[in-house]
């Protein structure tokens, strides 16, 4: 068999490429609020996490993988749709730290209730695939069918998630709300309703998320499960522009592989550091992202 | 204050020191504690003496800042004296959290910026002022808290250069990052930080001997520890509060306001806007240094797992019930820091849940949460915008 195929710099790249959709994910979810709302959404981990341990509560009245996928996206749109009417639609105009503060409120809440109700010890998740590596020539390939599917599944989310923005009518009216709420509601574009709908989309892009990081041989479901995994993707999206969904997919999985290699040259340690150093660089270089065109601020 | 009291106002002042000083000698065990019970007396009617004197505050607003400093100081230590090594404890945590407070309230208050990664400026002071302990035990300690400070400054202008021309979430984001990295950065420097247990001070600060023949005398030994400290920290809380009032009403202070309000209009008056910023960011983070260095100080040793992501959360809730933006509101999210624990506890024990369990342990990420969200959206102001919005309208009412 190929040698290269197993060697330390593919599997690396392999390794690499699974985290990096996840964050490429969340990014995304980012993004999808940031340009509809003007709200980065620091519940955006928080949220998902508690709509996952709703939908696999099911699992103890014997229900099996995918009806409990099914019920958590349900509970993702209801969770995304409830907290954008409740606790949302006040905070649009407020100074930008007021959403921020609400948002950063709703996470610690999330994140407290799900540990009393559903305790902090890690919850395992089924797998409807494998997580053991295929083997290669008796090397083993960093690559197992659970990654293939996760990065499958990443795929098929951001191509929907393009599909509805380019291809559809809600997609549109959901570009037009965001970028001119005001022309699009005179042109009786319900505005009100689509930003709504923007938050379910992100939630269960996020749900999504966090099936696929849980449902992971070595991780299981934690209420912090999707804390690290925020900073990334938060990461990912403010090196890619929040303005900017391909930006931040990108640089999501550009951050994954850098990461990886990170960890297997240097340390483990030094993985969030270098991120960090990266964020900090990229926004000296170019503060608004480095696949935004800039925009010039009106006065 | 009506005229006849402003005419007489010495006279008074004067009397009643000198009844004071007289009581507290009779009523004292011995000379020195009657010494100590008549300076804090006699300290206390001196500050409300000048501060109740007319155009007082308008005509010497330092002197005034500095009256009120002592008047504070002088109550809080006077308090001290009273309550038993756990209160004083948590009194002393408490001081030192109204610091970092402080500092992210100027922060936001001045300039409209938000961290979320002040707690891990915090872990920068408490760790530096533990490394350099270890290294030289003989520095006396506010020099160890001066070093502290300035390293915290320097880390902040490190992590504050991109804040100049970032703009609120890529701030709050880059500093959450931070945040999650901390502990990491620790780790990676396991050799000097102590890696997961952390480090120990290798001698614990006590009272100096005057000191201790002064103010302490007669309590036992342990305890002067933990009072010593406290008062220390009360001190330290009190001095940066005095500094950070004068700075709110300074130019900076002024110009820091404006630049929050119209950022435009501020650029056009000559404000440079990256330098007020990358300002603003330092002294934030120098002061969650200074408070983070007290934290060792108080516990005799500091442990990374202290120095989470959750500390910054709880940083962000507590002045934001306080009152972002304000003085006051550092103040008030410092004694709610102080005695959250105890009343957490309270509440379990009242409301019968099983202090083990998993609600119980939740608890406090519950309450603080759910004040956080109630607090922004219906009084963004705080505990301490409120108090005032209700003064102010019982003032209109009496004089209307």
């Amino acid at each position: 068999m190929d040698p290269f195929l197993t060697s330390r710099i593919v599997s690396d790249i392999l390794t690499g490429l699974t985290n990096g959709v996840i964050f490429g994910m969340v990014a995304l979810s980012l993004v999808l609020i940031w340009r509809s709302t003007g709200i980065l959404n620091f519940a955006q981990g928080a949220m998902p996490m508690f709509a996952t341990y709703v939908g696999f509560a099911l699992l103890s009245y014997h229900w099996g993988y995918w009806p409990c996928v099914v019920a958590c996206v349900i509970a993702g749109l209801l969770l995304g749709g409830l907290t954008e009417r409740l606790l949302v639609r006040g905070l649009y105009g407020k100074p930008e730290i007021n959403p921020i503060v609400v948002m950063v409120g709703f996470l610690i809440v999330l994140e407290a209730v799900a540990a009393s109700i559903w305790s902090s010890t890690p919850r395992s998740l089924p797998s409807p695939f494998s997580s053991f590596d295929w083997h290669l020539g008796g090397k083993p390939l960093s690559l197992s069918p659970f990654t293939v599917y996760e990065i499958a599944t990443a795929l098929i989310v951001m191509a929907a998630v393009a599909a509805l923005f380019r291809f559809t009518k809600l997609g549109l009216q959901l570009r037009a709300s965001a970028l001119a709420p005001e022309v699009s509601r005179l042109l009786g574009v319900r505005v009100g309703r689509l930003l709504t709908l923007g938050w379910m989309l992100a939630t269960v892009v996020g749900v999504i998320t966090t099936i696929l990081v849980s449902g992971g041989f070595f991780s299981g479901l934690t209420p912090q499960v999707m804390d690290g995994i925020f900073a990334y993707g938060f990461i990912a999206a403010a090196i890619g522009g929040l303005e900017s969904p391909v930006g931040a997919i990108v640089a999501g999985v550009v951050l994954g592989i850098v990461n990886q290699f990170v960890d297997d040259f240097v340390n483990q340690n030094a993985v969030i550091i270098i991120a960090l150093v990266i964020l900090i660089v990229s926004l000296m270089i170019r503060p608004s992202g480095v696949f935004a065109k800039s925009v010039q601020r009106r006065v | 204050m009506n005229l006849a009291w402003t005419r007489q106002r010495l006279p008074i002042a004067i009397g009643a020191a000198v009844v004071a000083t007289v009581l507290s000698f009779v009523s004292a065990a011995t000379t020195k504690e009657g010494v100590a019970l008549s300076i804090a007396f006699d300290v206390a009617i001196a500050c409300l003496t000048a501060l109740t004197q007319v155009g007082f505050k308008a005509n010497h607003p330092v002197v005034a800042r500095a009256a009120l400093t002592l008047l504070g100081l002088d109550v809080a230590i006077f308090i001290t004296f009273f309550l038993g090594s756990s209160a004083n404890f948590n009194l002393a945590t408490g001081a030192a959290m109204s610091i970092v407070l402080l500092g992210l309230s100027f922060l936001t208050g001045a300039s409209g910026q938000i961290s979320l990664g002040n707690g891990a400026f915090m872990g920068v002071g408490a760790f530096v002022m533990a490394i350099w302990a270890n290294h030289h035990a003989t520095t006396p300690i506010f020099v160890t808290l001066l070093i502290a400070v300035v390293c915290g400054a320097v880390v902040g202008l490190l992590l504050g250069l991109p804040a100049t021309r970032l703009r609120g979430p890529y701030l709050a984001g880059m500093t959450l990052a931070f945040a999650v990295a901390f502990i990491f950065i620790l780790s990676s420097f396991s050799s000097w930080t102590g890696g997961d247990s952390g480090l120990q001070l290798p001698t614990q600060a006590t009272a100096p001997r005057w000191l201790l023949g002064l103010f302490h005398a007669g309590t036992a030994p342990l305890t002067t520890t933990t009072l010593y400290l406290t008062d220390v920290a009360i001190v330290v809380a009190g001095v940066a509060f005095f500094f950070m009032a004068n700075l709110f009403a300074s130019r900076v202070g002024r110009s820091m306001r404006l630049i929050r309000d119209n950022d435009v209009a501020a650029e056009l008056v000559g404000i440079s806007l990256p330098r007020a910023r990358v300002v603003a960011f330092i002294v934030s983070s120098a002061y969650a240094a200074l408070g983070g260095a007290l934290f060792t100080l108080i516990n005799n040793a500091v442990s990374p797992s202290t120095y989470s992501f959750a500390l910054s959360v709880t940083i962000l809730s507590l002045i934001v019930i306080g009152g972002i933006g304000t003085i006051s509101g550092a103040l008030i999210g410092g004694i709610i820091y102080a005695f959250s624990a105890n009343v957490i506890t309270w509440i379990t024990t009242q409301t019968g849940l099983n202090p083990q369990g998993n609600l119980a342990s939740q608890l406090n990420g519950i309450i603080f949460g759910g004040l956080l969200i109630l607090t922004m959206l219906f009084a963004p102001h705080g505990i301490a915008g409120a108090v005032r919005h209700l003064w102010q309208r019982v003032r209109s009412r009496s004089l209307g």
